[in-house]
């Protein structure tokens, strides 16, 4: 039950539903964030939350339903089009290219080139990859290797990185944390604290980690066989909440599977 | 030895050196600018088939039909000719229809989604079908590259004296001498080819999409590159580049003949240049360059070979095991060039 929606939201989804043959992903899904906001957002595994996230940054189109971006309704052609609208997504795959090197993964779809025959500039890109990852605080000593040779935390926080320092206002972090070490989960962290304390971007951020939910989020949404089942501030619940609600599904499940 | 050895083609540059400098103990006649000219047509225009194959297997792709389409061109070339248009429109139309069978087999593949081999091995049989169709089977004579014999008076210094002498001159006309007949014709379009293709591919957007596309295909579209885009714009180039081989081909032997199977077999040459390269079948990775040196290398065996005089017979057995220890060397190289650190 989403609670009150007003005009400062910077992204709303509305009655969104989306069908992958017979299989329900998602059912008329409401969700909105606010300007400033950090938004966590949990549920199991294939509860749907990877698919809203891949429909907000506009890689896949919903069935039914509609999105409004800072107060007017989109349908998005593609992620360029979600991109050009300041939404931008770090994937759960993270989408980076282990042939590339890190500058090239850092402006992957965002690359500058020179003018006027279109080369790309790399002494420039290169630059401002080291300036973004020195200003979130992430130490790659090399940037011009393939970032096949990173380890995954470094890979994830090369994707983190490149999605923070574009110009997007709305960022979605799908698992920011999961290929990584506790330190460098704790500065993935960290960054989203500054973030949000910032107050210049808005944040929907899948998690599995309650604590971490409950200590960098603003309100968290809980989202059950596609669909949003919970909606309260941060500020109002508690890890035992949480659970409690997941362990209850879990039971309802293991009651329907038995009944089956 | 080091540095080279880190870059990509290192190991191509390292094994086609030691090729050259077999052939050149062993013959004394290699190393001659007549022997040169001998050279070029060995790899020229595998060079310039086998830099527009790169960019698809950097993709993730590969094209078979190129043998066809190399065939098909210089046919069309003649049909378009026949209809009384100048040369220059020949050509520009015969590369029209190249572009057009890239573009079907990137549409059945990026959009279909069949499998590249499968797509482009039925265009190769396809294409390779029409060509004969469309030829009756029946070599013709290249329009424009006919040859003209005149004779001459030629002024020579013999012995301190000069003296006229009467010789016989080919000419053949202008266009075809740029398309194929000169003699380093194709040997400069090559060059041409690789230097913009390897520009192409390591400093635009098009050449990182490539390489997205063929390393991480479902990373390349979250990121927003328009995956089918790509791939359909890479079967257009290597298409483009098939046909214009075609015609430069043509174009020096004066004459096409509607010979099929040495089509799949120039394919295949071309195809080995771009791997013995360096290119990866898999995707992800490619040089330019390399399959400039693949090329070289394979020109430089066979020619080599052939001028140490061994039976015809026995050339493709010698060449087939050469070809093995050399991609054996390479990847050897290979490793002691990933162990330095470098890419």
């Amino acid at each position: 039950m989403p609670e009150t929606e007003g005009d400062d939201d910077v992204l709303r989804v509305e009655h969104v539903s989306k069908r992958f043959g017979a299989v329900t992903a998602l059912r008329d899904i409401n969700l909105h964030l606010r300007r400033g906001e950090v938004l966590g957002l949990l549920g199991d595994n294939g509860a749907g939350k990877s698919t809203l996230m891949k429909i907000i940054a506009g890689f896949q189109n919903p069935d039914e339903g509609r999105i409004v971006v800072k107060g007017e309704q989109v349908s998005f052609r593609d992620v360029d089009h979600a991109r050009s609208l300041g939404i931008d997504c770090v994937y759960q795959d993270l989408a980076l290219v282990n042939e590339l090197d890190v500058v090239q993964n850092m402006f992957l779809k965002r690359e500058l080139v020179s003018r006027p025959i279109p080369l790309l500039a790399r002494r420039v890109m290169r630059e401002r990859t080291r300036e973004a990852l020195e200003r979130i605080g992430i130490n790659i000593p090399r940037l011009d290797v393939p970032v096949a040779r990173l380890s995954g935390g470094q890979r994830q926080a090369i994707a983190v990185a490149r999605t923070v320092t574009s110009e997007a206002d709305v960022i979605l972090l799908d698992e920011p944390l999961a290929a990584m070490g506790a330190k460098e989960g704790a500065m993935i962290l960290d960054l989203v604290q500054q973030l949000r304390e910032a107050g210049e971007v808005s944040i929907i951020m899948i998690a599995h980690n309650y604590v971490h939910v409950l200590q960098s989020c603003d309100r968290v949404n809980l989202i059950q066989g596609g669909e949003i089942t919970f909606d309260k501030p941060t500020a109002d619940t508690s890890v035992e909440e949480l659970n409690e609600i997941v362990v209850e599904e879990y039971r309802r499940a293991r009651r329907a599977a038995q009944a089956g | 030895m080091r540095r080279l050895l880190t870059l990509r083609e290192g190991s191509i540059v390292v094994v086609t050196i030691l090729a050259i400098a077999y052939f050149a103990v062993a013959n004394d006649r290699f190393l001659t600018s007549a022997n040169f000219k001998t050279l070029l047509p060995y790899f020229a225009p595998f060079a310039i088939l086998a830099v527009g194959e790169v960019m698809l297997m950097v993709a993730g792709e590969i094209d078979l039909s190129i043998g066809s389409v190399y065939l098909f061109a210089p046919f069309m070339f003649y049909e378009f000719h026949q209809l009384g248009l100048p040369l220059v429109v020949d050509l520009l139309l015969c590369l029209v229809c190249a572009a057009l069978i890239g573009a079907l087999n990137g549409v059945l593949t990026a959009v279909v989604g069949i499998s590249s081999f499968i797509v482009t091995l039925g265009t190769l049989l396809g294409v390779g079908g029409l060509t004969l169709i469309i030829s009756g089977a029946a070599p013709v004579a290249m329009p424009g590259a006919e040859v003209h014999t005149t004779t001459e008076s030629v002024k020579k210094v013999v012995n301190g004296h000069t003296i006229t002498l009467q010789e016989q001159v080919n000419h053949v006309g202008g266009f075809a001498r740029v398309f194929g007949a000169g003699i380093y014709s194709e040997l400069i379009w090559a060059l041409l080819a690789v230097a913009l293709l390897h520009v192409v591919l390591r400093s635009t957007r098009w050449g990182m999409y490539t390489v997205a596309v063929g390393g991480n295909r479902h990373g390349a579209a979250e990121a927003g590159i328009k995956v089918r885009s790509i791939v359909i714009r890479n079967f257009v180039l290597c298409a483009l580049l098939a046909g214009f081989v075609g015609v430069l081909e043509a174009m020096r032997a004066s004459s096409v003949t509607p010979d099929t199977a040495g089509a799949s077999e120039t394919m295949f040459r071309a195809v080995s240049a771009a791997v013995i390269g360096g290119t990866l079948l898999a995707g992800g990775e490619g040089t330019v360059v390399g399959a400039l040196l693949g090329a070289l290398f394979l020109g430089v065996l066979r020619d080599g070979l052939v001028l140490d005089g061994v039976s015809a017979d026995y050339l493709d057995f010698i060449l087939g095991f050469a070809i093995l220890i050399a991609m054996a060397v390479n990847i050897y190289v290979g490793r002691v060039r990933k162990g330095s650190g470098h890419a």
